[in-house]
């Protein structure tokens, strides 16, 4: 299947640097690849915001891709156990992320200036712990399809960097843990054919 | 009794042992206000559990000794809230086993993950353990008659004097707060005069007691009310302003309290814009990130996208997915119909520092117009969100900073005269003088 289609439908309508980031490709090879999508009609360039995004057609196309890549590997059961895993860390991380952006000061509500080297400290390496139960799951996940493996390296990336001094990249950029997370997130949903919501 | 407390006027056993929910229970006793009868396993029972894998020897037969009705609820309750991160059992048909079983997974919640991964956050010792509430369940579905809801005795956005929250006719509580049901404001309960009348009566007496104002969660089934939690409001930034002052006015506190429970960085907050009184306010979600944005509605990131340049936009979702990355980037404010502080629509808006409003649970998106408080919006027309109060309006709502009736400016006034010095510098600095003076920190 294409990475670079199944790019879009994980991250949403974006320039050429996510879908790079997405797939490992170098920019210019995903470049070339989107222009023969759009050359099939999969995928539409849009000049206004100089991005990418799925045709109708394309995200068709990725549902079938997907569906058949799920077959050949042992079915929706063989990724049961592991998206009911990611389910319970969810909140978690979520918990994490707001705990990085916000702390409560004399109980309001405050914006984490970073100011307090001992908070952020405590908060990095709670992530940490996290990343290592959520590289459990990513392992079990891509035991199954192993290109969920690649979740793993990114999200280590991005705490890696947050961890020397990158502070944005935990919840903060285009190119964050919880970002990465999201595009997880969303990867099982559209693998396992889930509507995030209905109506 | 080893492990377990009956719940009543006369339980005199701090938060540390009964946990807070339990701690607060006792409270409305004494206050003669309505709690349904019950009784609490402490926390030493949990630490027990938690040490040894089983209950301690000696709680099954305290928990048969317990008279209660046939079904009750089962709920977690440590001495340090922690929302919604532990067990809550609803509902449960009373045998020996079922009310075991109940207590061991409230027990267990205490270290789940998460849980724990709050507790680290918060500075809170993993060592506590929680104690298990259990109640005799009333019930807010019964009939037309029933219902339940939460509520604060004063708005916590304002402080106003005026009782304010939510409630759901035909619902147990745990609906309240899921953000799956349409709630209606908390004024619905004239409906039933005499739990309303009974409401007000318990916030005078509770505010009498914390002199501070409070908060409840309640039930109540065929036209009688029942008490289930209470605590002080914690009110901050201007409407603890709002709120100290009115206090020291209403003679339930000093100056010197007044200036005690106004922080020096609540003043940072006190000029967050925010939509001023009047605005055709349609619904009210959660805030989550403060400010007022005024934008067209766009239904999709892609409108969002497009529409941005023109104008200022207000990206409107059921909930955000990675899709509306880029429309959120594009938008100036931001409403979802799913959500709570913690939600992906959250953290995104916040890393981008745009005015969020999340978890508006009638809000109905469509393909060319959503639908709010029984009120169409289509694409491309105005609407208002305000990030701290939660707020959507329709149309450009006027905004506003600061307190209203000068509450800053008496405020102020008093902590000059504690301080003794009058010189023109930062409010944070009068106040925090002031405190000085006082001995707070």
């Amino acid at each position: 299947m294409s990475q670079v289609l199944h790019a879009l439908r994980c991250v949403g309508s974006s320039g050429v640097t996510r879908v790079a980031a997405f797939t490992g490709l170098d920019e210019a090879a995903a470049e070339s690849e989107l222009i023969d999508l759009a050359v099939a009609g999969f995928v539409t360039h849009h000049t206004g915001f100089g991005g990418w995004a799925l045709t109708d057609a394309g995200r068709e196309a990725d549902a079938g891709n997907t569906s058949a890549e799920l077959e050949t590997a042992g079915g929706r059961d063989a990724l049961t156990g592991p998206f009911d895993d990611f389910l319970v860390l969810n909140p978690e991380l979520l918990d994490l992320c707001t705990a990085w952006q916000v702390r409560s000061v004399d109980g309001v509500t405050t914006a984490n200036d970073h100011t307090d080297p001992a908070y952020d400290h405590r908060v990095l390496g709670l992530f940490a712990d996290f990343h290592e139960r959520a590289s459990v799951v990513i392992k079990a996940l891509a035991a199954v399809l192993p290109r969920f493996g690649r979740y793993e390296s990114r999200l280590a990336g991005a705490l890696t960097r947050a961890q020397t001094g990158e502070l944005a990249f935990l919840a903060d950029d285009l190119a964050s843990y919880h970002v990465i997370w999201a595009e997880l997130h969303e990867d099982l949903l559209a693998t396992l054919g889930i509507q995030r919501w209905r109506g | 009794m080893a492990w377990v407390r009956r719940l009543h006027a006369d339980l005199d056993e701090p938060p540390e042992v009964v946990g807070g929910k339990a701690h607060g229970l006792v409270l409305l006793h004494r206050l003669g206000l309505p709690v349904p009868q019950g009784f609490v396993v402490t926390t030493a029972a949990c630490r027990a559990f938690l040490r040894d894998g089983r209950l301690p020897r000696g709680l099954a037969e305290e928990l048969a000794a317990q008279v209660t009705a046939p079904v009750v609820s089962v709920r977690s309750g440590a001495a340090v809230s922690m929302p919604g991160m532990m067990n809550t059992i609803l509902n449960l048909h009373r045998t020996p086993e079922a009310l075991e079983t109940a207590v061991q997974s409230v027990f267990s919640s205490w270290n789940t993950p998460r849980a724990r991964t709050y507790r680290a956050v918060h500075g809170i010792p993993h060592d506590l353990g929680t104690a298990v509430v259990v109640q005799d369940m009333v019930f807010g579905d019964r009939d037309q008659h029933s219902g339940s809801g939460v509520a604060f005795s004063r708005d916590p956005g304002t402080g106003e004097k005026r009782p304010f929250g939510e409630v759901l006719f035909g619902h147990q509580g745990d609906d309240v707060v899921s953000g799956r049901e349409l709630t209606s404001p908390l004024s619905a309960v004239q409906q039933e005069p005499v739990v309303w009348q009974g409401l007000l009566d318990a916030f005078d007496r509770i505010e009498q007691h914390h002199r501070d104002a409070c908060y409840v969660e309640f039930t109540f089934e065929s036209g009688t009310l029942w008490l289930l939690q209470v605590r002080p409001g914690r009110f901050t930034g201007a409407a603890a302003v709002r709120l100290a002052t009115d206090l020291v006015d209403e003679g339930l506190i000093d100056r010197a309290e007044a200036l005690r429970r106004v922080a020096p960085s609540h003043l940072r907050h006190v000029r967050t814009p925010r939509i001023a009184p009047g605005a055709d306010v349609v619904a009210r979600g959660l805030g989550v990130c403060p400010g007022v944005a005024t934008g067209r509605v766009a239904l999709t990131a892609g409108e969002a996208v497009r529409l941005a340049p023109d104008g200022p936009v207000v990206l409107v979702r059921p909930e955000t997915s990675p899709e509306d990355i880029s429309g959120l980037a594009a938008a100036t404010g931001v409403l979802t119909a799913r959500g709570g502080p913690a939600s992906h629509a959250a953290v995104v808006a916040r890393s981008m520092s745009k005015p969020a409003v999340v978890g508006v649970a009638d809000l109905v998106v469509g393909a060319g117009a959503a639908t709010v408080g029984g009120r169409e919006i289509r694409a491309g027309e105005l609407v208002t969100v305000d990030g701290t109060s939660g707020e959507v309006a329709l149309g450009r709502a006027a905004v506003v900073t600061g307190v209203a009736d000068g509450c800053l400016e008496r405020l102020l006034g008093w902590a000059d005269e504690v301080s003794g010095e009058r010189s023109d510098r930062p409010e944070e600095e009068r106040l925090a003088a002031a405190r000085a003076v006082l001995g707070i920190g």
